[in-house]
């Protein structure tokens, strides 16, 4: 068999500079061992030059049809790849936490890098385990990265658990499926669907295997992990999962249902569509009484999810293009929010809200960046998340579930109480001291990059609308 | 395509990034710089009232962007005899309220980069004409409240006990507008997709509702969703309590705003949207929404007698002021929207030139609680001046523009709802009671020592704001015909649309009254005829 290296390139690139990395940190002397981050941006800057050389239209089913190069998987192959820069450049502030074990950081960063780029092309239910547990084991590491910190092992070991327990969820149904069709591949999987009869097993397997990818996604009631792991993490690594995760088990599970079982829509909509409105109520009501930041960014994590759940609901293209909108949009606001937050950590020396107490008096850009991120967050105009709010709800109202829209719309008033809340304490409140700090360079230019983007996307849409619909083209 | 409506809504836009980019100690230069932008504005808005041409009617100084072609949304600007008149207030309020803010000395460049930011959201509804865009700038509009109030506002005390605070007043109105802001895009979504002509824009929804009407149980239901959504800004009864506290707290010229142009928005959003693309919802619905306006006008009224401090007691008189602009809606006659439409106009004004007095009142003897005042009229004669004058307007004396509007109210509505109006009549002597209570209680009796550092505004520059809004009450109130056609060459074909029998009625005497052209013919009563 030959390998098709032009649409691989960029997944056999990542797993070549995994290597890389890793001899890297074992060869470059300690002294040196700080340039690594910029190792990591270099490989992810290469892999994005080969994303764009392959520049094609239509799928291009590879390795014995179980992994699809299509412009769909690019786009958000591109986006994972974003992510990861924008985690590298958290690790800077939050480095000397890492200290001494920085390498295999930026290295199990690529692995989870690696475990996306893989998800973003599953067509196949073997590939779709391989790419998530990459994913998610490289996640198990990270979220423990903190050895002398009782809560960062707490996150570790309760993200271990419970993601283990989906993964036996994601196996069993799978298996489920495979006996029903009699092939792990998607197309299998639909043409079985198609002719049916569809027996109650197999509509068990396909409910467990979008239990499985729920977790990923953090949607109600498979969030029980998230508000822990979240507040124990290292920031940068819940960045990670807050974003990166969840996007690529969104894509994920749009391959699954729209690859495998598109026929079964008339099921799983409706499940989405119950599971969305439960996990916005869930996420936003949870966040309110929060007084740690991470914490209230891990349940208003939740109440997002619940959004794209209802996207997804909607079970047209429309609707997995306004997802597709409102995930760029979540990525750009949610990463500047996460940059504030792991500056203001580490220059607080504590990531409760108490801290953030007269904010702006401090430190007014990161005050405004935190600003613009909660208010784009909560979905206001002119900022990207209003944007990606008004399509989802549009495609939701499209397919008859004003109920949904309606507990949506009123989960934009809930989430903009408590990221005033926030906002409050950072611009009304008076600061503890009057001490005031600034950002470094990279992070000022990054951050400001982000809030551009947030701005940009809410202001001027066409242009990403339209590379979405060339997207999403099935 | 015409740069007007660019001008006056990129204006202020442009001085919050210019000011967003000066450093924060610079505070003349960042007021200059807000000075420059509303006054753009006006200018600009001065020029559309002027140039607006009534005969032809319809929308006109239109910008249209496509701007995201697959939902069918453009960027659409463009203004109508209704929506001009609207603009021209909230310029006006918008250049004397940045004069007012030169009280703040506090955090100036954050204030100002707030305030035009309000500023623009609002120019911005007025101005689009796309569901889109609408929504959009009618959010923008309402955030910005939220550290305006919470940073600069003050607590209401009353004996010098915080009855609210501040940062509670301001959490409630965000709050309260959000969720209507949502409940109006329910039905907004539901309006685009249940149309199928694909398209936001206003214009092109309406003429796509005269060939292909939207179904009579959707236009129900859809109806209450825009109507209860708008309404709360508007601020509707019983869903208007985070107003007066709101009022209350905020700092003085974000008062002007409030008062004076944020709450109608509401109103204009029903006028806008709800009526004219769902006609028939509305006049099923509308007799209620009468019975709502006379709980408004009276609660409104007796509660605004019941408050001892001077920004409740506006805030309150204001609620009770927009329920006769909601009355006038309802009524759905020519006369009745050309007085609800004018009335936003004058109430605007009036109610910008109270907040503007009660605010240098308040920064000079640091209380609006009444008991403690009096007598002021002796340190600040010209702000009692300019306070018997609000009062006077405010009770709709003759001479004021407040006094026509609620002239042609009750002449237009008396025939739909002579209940209604006749409650409406009463609440007008509501009004009186409070306001000359209020500034008895503030501005007349003997001196009182405590207030012997009070100072009046002595330079022109800081009585110009007072000057200019005064003056607009008097010379609208005088002459209100420039106005009033503008207002009508829009309202009347839109009456007319939604209730072809006005059409066909016999000649009215008010038109000739008011020597008035004769309507223009629309393409919708004649497009309804002739579709099977």
């Amino acid at each position: 068999m030959t390998i098709p290296l032009p649409w691989l390139s960029v997944e056999l690139f990542a797993c070549a500079w995994i290597l890389v990395l890793l001899a890297a940190d074992l060869l470059l002397p300690e002294a040196r061992k700080a340039s690594l981050w910029l190792w990591t941006l270099a490989g992810l800057g290469i892999c994005a030059i080969l994303l764009a050389g392959q520049a094609i239209a239509g799928g291009h089913h590879l390795i014995q049809q179980m992994f699809l190069v299509d412009p769909f998987s690019r786009f958000f192959k591109a986006l994972f790849l974003g992510t990861a820069a924008v985690v590298v450049v958290m690790t800077r502030p939050f480095g000397r936490h890492l200290a001494g074990r920085l390498g295999a950081f930026y290295l199990l960063l690529f692995t989870a890098v690696l475990g996306m780029l893989v998800l973003a092309s599953v067509h196949d239910l073997l590939m779709l385990f391989l790419g998530l547990e990459l994913l998610t084991f490289s996640l198990y590491i990270m979220a423990a990265y903190l050895r002398t910190e009782a809560r960062s092992i707490e996150a570790g070991m309760k993200y271990l658990i419970l993601g283990s327990l989906s993964s036996g969820f994601l196996v069993y149904g799978m298996a489920l499926l495979y006996g029903f069709a009699g092939s792990t591949h998607f197309e299998a999987i639909r043409h079985a669907f198609e002719v049916g009869p569809v027996p109650p097993i197999a509509v068990a397997g396909l409910l467990l295997v979008m239990a499985g990818l729920g977790f990923k996604i953090a949607a109600v009631p498979f969030h029980l992990w998230v508000p822990d792991v979240y507040e124990g993490a290292p920031t940068p690594v819940v960045a990670l999962l807050s974003v990166g995760s969840k996007t690529a088990g969104v894509v994920a599970l749009t391959r699954l249902l729209f690859g495998a079982a598109p026929t079964m829509a008339g099921l799983w909509t409706n499940v989405l569509a119950g599971l969305s409105a439960a996990t916005m109520l869930y996420g936003n009501l949870g966040a309110i009484p929060q007084t740690n930041i991470k914490r209230l960014l891990g349940y208003s994590s939740i109440g997002h999810a619940g959004y794209l759940l209802m996207g997804l609901s909607a079970g047209s293209q429309s609707g997995v293009e306004a997802v597709s909108f409102y995930l760029v949009a979540y990525f750009v606001s949610n990463l500047a929010v996460f940059l504030a937050v792991t500056w203001a950590g580490e220059q607080l020396g504590s990531d409760e809200l108490e801290q953030y107490n007269g904010l702006s008096k401090r430190s007014p850009f990161l005050a405004a960046a935190l600003f613009i991120g909660f208010l784009s967050l909560a979905g206001v105009p002119p900022l990207a998340g209003f944007v990606g709010k008004l399509f989802v709800m549009l495609r939701a109202v499209e397919s008859g579930r004003l109920w949904l829209v309606a507990i949506g719309a009123v989960n934009v008033a809930i989430s903009l109480y408590y990221y005033l809340m926030v906002i409050k304490r950072m611009y009304l409140d008076a600061p503890p001291t009057s001490t005031t700090f600034r950002l470094d360079r990279l992070a000022t230019v990054t951050l400001s990059l982000l809030l551009l983007g947030v701005l940009w996307l809410g202001i001027v849409q066409e242009p990403l609308v339209r590379q979405i619909l060339v997207s999403v083209r099935p | 395509m015409s740069c007007l409506p660019l001008l006056i809504l990129l204006a202020p836009a442009l001085g919050a990034i210019a000011i967003a980019a000066v450093g924060s100690t610079r505070h003349a230069l960042v007021r200059r710089i807000s000075v420059l932008a509303t006054g753009l504005s006006l200018i600009g808005a001065l020029w559309a009232v002027a140039t607006y041409d009534a005969p032809t009617g319809g929308y006109q100084h239109e910008v249209l962007v496509p701007w995201i072609r697959s939902l069918g949304i453009g960027f659409h600007l463009g203004v109508d005899g209704i929506s001009v008149v609207l603009v021209l207030l909230h310029a006006l309020c918008a250049f004397t309220g940045v004069l007012i803010s030169y009280a703040i000395k506090d955090r100036v460049k954050e204030y100002y980069l707030f305030y035009l930011l309000l500023i623009t959201g609002v120019f911005g509804v007025f101005l689009s004409l796309d569901l889109f865009f609408f929504y959009f700038f009618y959010e923008m509009a309402v955030i910005p409240m939220y550290p305006l109030i919470g940073i600069w506002g003050s607590d209401v005390k009353e004996h010098g006990v915080v009855r609210f605070s501040k940062e509670y007043a301001t959490m409630k109105l965000t709050i309260y507008l959000t969720l209507g802001a949502a409940v109006a895009l329910i039905g907004l979504l539901w309006l685009y997709v249940s149309s199928g002509a694909g398209t936001f824009d206003i214009p092109r929804l309406q003429q796509h509702f005269v060939t292909s009407p939207l179904g009579m149980p959707l236009q129900r239901a859809i109806f209450p969703l825009l109507f209860i959504g708008f309404g709360i800004i508007a601020p509707m009864w019983p869903l208007h309590s985070w107003s007066p506290i709101g009022h209350a707290a905020a700092p003085s010229a974000v008062s002007m705003l409030h008062a004076g142009v944020l709450m109608k928005l509401g109103s204009y959003a029903i006028i806008r949207i709800a009526l004219s693309l769902l006609p028939e919802g509305a006049q099923m619905w509308l007799p209620w929404v009468a019975a709502i306006c006379v709980m408004n006008i009276i609660y409104g009224g007796f509660v605004a007698m019941a408050q001892k401090d001077l920004k409740l007691t506006i805030g309150y008189s204001s609620s009770s002021h927009m329920g006769y602009v909601l009355l006038g809606i309802a009524c759905l006659t020519p006369l009745a929207l050309d007085g609800a439409v004018l009335l936003m106009f004058a109430h605007g004004l009036m109610t910008a030139l109270a907040f503007a007095l009660v605010g240098h009142v308040y920064d000079q003897t640091h209380t609006r609680y009444l008991p403690d005042l009096g007598g002021l009229a002796h340190q600040l004669p010209f702000i009692a001046t300019c306070g018997v004058i609000a009062a006077m307007a405010s009770s709709g004396l003759p001479g004021f523009a407040n006094f026509v509007a609620e002239l042609l109210v009750f002449l237009g509505g008396w025939d739909r709802y002579p209940a209604a109006i006749v409650c409406g009549v009463f609440g007008v002597v509501i009004t009186a009671v409070y306001m000359l209570r209020l500034v008895r209680g503030t501005f007349f009796g003997p001196r009182k020592p405590v207030f012997t550092h009070v100072q009046d505004t002595r330079t022109l520059f800081a009585r110009l704001p007072y000057v200019i809004l005064v003056s607009a009450l008097l010379f609208v109130g005088c002459w209100p015909q420039p106005l009033l056609r503008l207002i009508d060459a829009s309202s009347r074909p839109l009456v007319e649309r939604i209730r072809p029998s006005v059409a066909l009625a016999k000649p009215t005497p008010e038109r000739t009254l008011r020597r008035l052209p004769p309507p223009r013919p629309h393409p919708a009563p004649s497009g309804r005829q002739g579709h099977p």
